[in-house]
């Protein structure tokens, strides 16, 4: 589903992503982590091509991200994408932030987009929020609308940018909850996340970066069990 | 010892508001060829384009640091010397250069106000780049540039008296000719700013209902 080949990435002289190499399949649950500025966010731009990228390729469902303009638009509606600040349109409601895509993107019909919406919100919880406006909802509420609005476009891959980093901590479950069922129903997901016990139970793979390179990248419980990399066994014997 | 005589104004009423008719019209189209102005040099100032930017970067700076007062000489006899502008198309186009300029700073402000992730929000789920510029940044940007847009307008309205210079028959030249055949000065000044100000004061009012109205997804 997603073949990333040897991919460069420079910020001015600092080179964030050194010949990084990943493949996601249909279905699979992948969760990146590592230490911050380690290039796992950037990691995850590149792939709906938010981020350019100066050498390798990025192949999602056989479109060739970073060609041209077009395959990256075409790759954008094959990709969902939740991010840390939610980045609800604040100008619209709640139904109105998840039809935006499918009416003006997909060309569907503002009855065919809200029906779908409603029961986008019915999934995430939040059926009776439709008509607020992003400002009244709680940060918790706002990124399960988020991740509404990307299932909206029926993508076939959802990226997920730290999603409960910016969340306190009693709303952070209600995120992961969403998480959690989306995987269970077969989506393919690739998510940067701080949240271990979110990845030990939900990942298939775990894939470790350090300094812009992946320095792991095993099945969940190899992972926690027995990583190979010094830097990986370093990392979480901090934070577990 | 001048004696108050308020009677010249009924007397010339007719003429006033024949100029007032002028000032506000001149002033409208002021405001439309403004407003295009400023927004073609906003996406000009915010494009990806060098060129584009250092163009529009040159309209601003070249407009804000020249007096209006010279624009409209220049635009009505300067450019008359070759083209033959009646007054009022070179009022309007000289006033529309003017607000224009600070129209660009006013808007590019605005559309860089709006946050980095909203932008990134609409192109991830496959917006253009011109759908996410106009379906989701200018929206946005609205709400930050209309206070200070309003207060741009107010002050065409009330630099639209400068083209009174080149006989264009508006407010101020009407009330100039009145004071000069019956030397009430006084009065007809005190009644031709009295005029400017419920032109202004009306516009700031209709703005601020607006901003209200905008304000309901605060």
């Amino acid at each position: 589903m997603i073949n990333i080949r040897k991919v460069d990435k420079w910020f001015g002289d600092h080179q964030v992503l050194k010949e990084v190499s990943l493949d996601v399949d249909k279905g699979e649950v992948v969760v990146i982590i590592g230490p911050s500025g380690s290039g796992k966010s950037t990691l995850l731009r590149t792939i709906n091509g938010l981020e350019n990228i100066q050498a390798g390729e990025i192949v999602v469902d056989n479109i060739n991200v970073h060609q041209c303009e077009q395959n990256c638009l075409a790759a954008r509606q094959k990709t969902g994408m939740v991010f840390q600040q939610f980045n609800l349109f604040a100008h619209k409601n709640v139904l109105e932030n998840i039809t935006m895509g499918p009416i003006h993107v997909q060309k569907k019909t503002r009855t065919e987009a809200e029906k779908i919406a409603r029961s986008l919100l019915q999934k995430v919880g939040l059926p009776e929020k439709e008509a607020a406006y992003p400002s009244r909802l709680s940060g918790g509420q706002q990124q399960r609308v988020a991740i509404a609005r990307s299932l909206a476009m029926m993508p076939q891959v959802m990226l997920f940018d730290e999603p409960t980093s910016a969340l306190d901590p009693e709303l952070i479950q209600e995120v992961l909850e969403v998480m959690k069922n989306l995987a269970s129903e077969g989506m393919t997901m690739v998510v940067v996340t701080h949240e271990l016990g979110f990845a030990r139970e939900v990942a298939d793979r775990i894939v470790f970066i350090d300094d812009g390179q992946i320095t792991e990248n095993a099945c969940t419980e190899d992972f926690f069990l027995k990583p190979n990399n010094e830097r990986t066994r370093q990392f979480l014997s901090r934070i577990l | 010892m001048y004696k108050l005589d308020f009677t010249v104004l009924i007397e010339f009423l007719p003429a006033i508001m024949d100029g007032l008719r002028m000032t506000m019209a001149i002033s409208a189209l002021a405001i439309i060829g403004g407003t295009i102005c400023g927004v073609t040099g906003a996406l000009a100032r915010t494009s990806q384009s060098r060129f584009l930017r250092l163009l529009s970067g040159c309209y601003v700076e070249w407009i804000r640091n020249t007096p209006l007062l010279i624009q409209i000489m220049f635009i009505y006899f300067g450019l008359g010397a070759f083209l033959n502008f009646p007054p009022v198309l070179a009022s309007v186009v000289a006033l529309s250069f003017f607000s224009g300029a600070y129209i660009t700073e006013i808007i590019r402000a605005g559309i860089q106000a709006v946050a980095k992730g909203q932008r990134e929000a609409a192109l991830s789920i496959g917006m253009t780049q011109r759908q996410t510029l106009w379906l989701v940044i200018m929206p946005q940007a609205i709400k930050k540039i209309l206070p200070p847009l309003a207060g741009q307008f107010i002050s065409l309205i009330k630099d639209s008296s400068l083209v009174s210079t080149i006989a264009v028959a508006e407010l101020s030249y009407v009330g100039k000719n009145i004071v000069t055949t019956t030397f009430r000065a006084f009065e007809m000044w005190l009644a031709i700013a009295l005029f400017y100000f419920i032109l202004s004061f009306t516009l700031s009012m209709a703005v601020r209902r607006l901003e209200r109205r905008l304000a309901e997804s605060d």
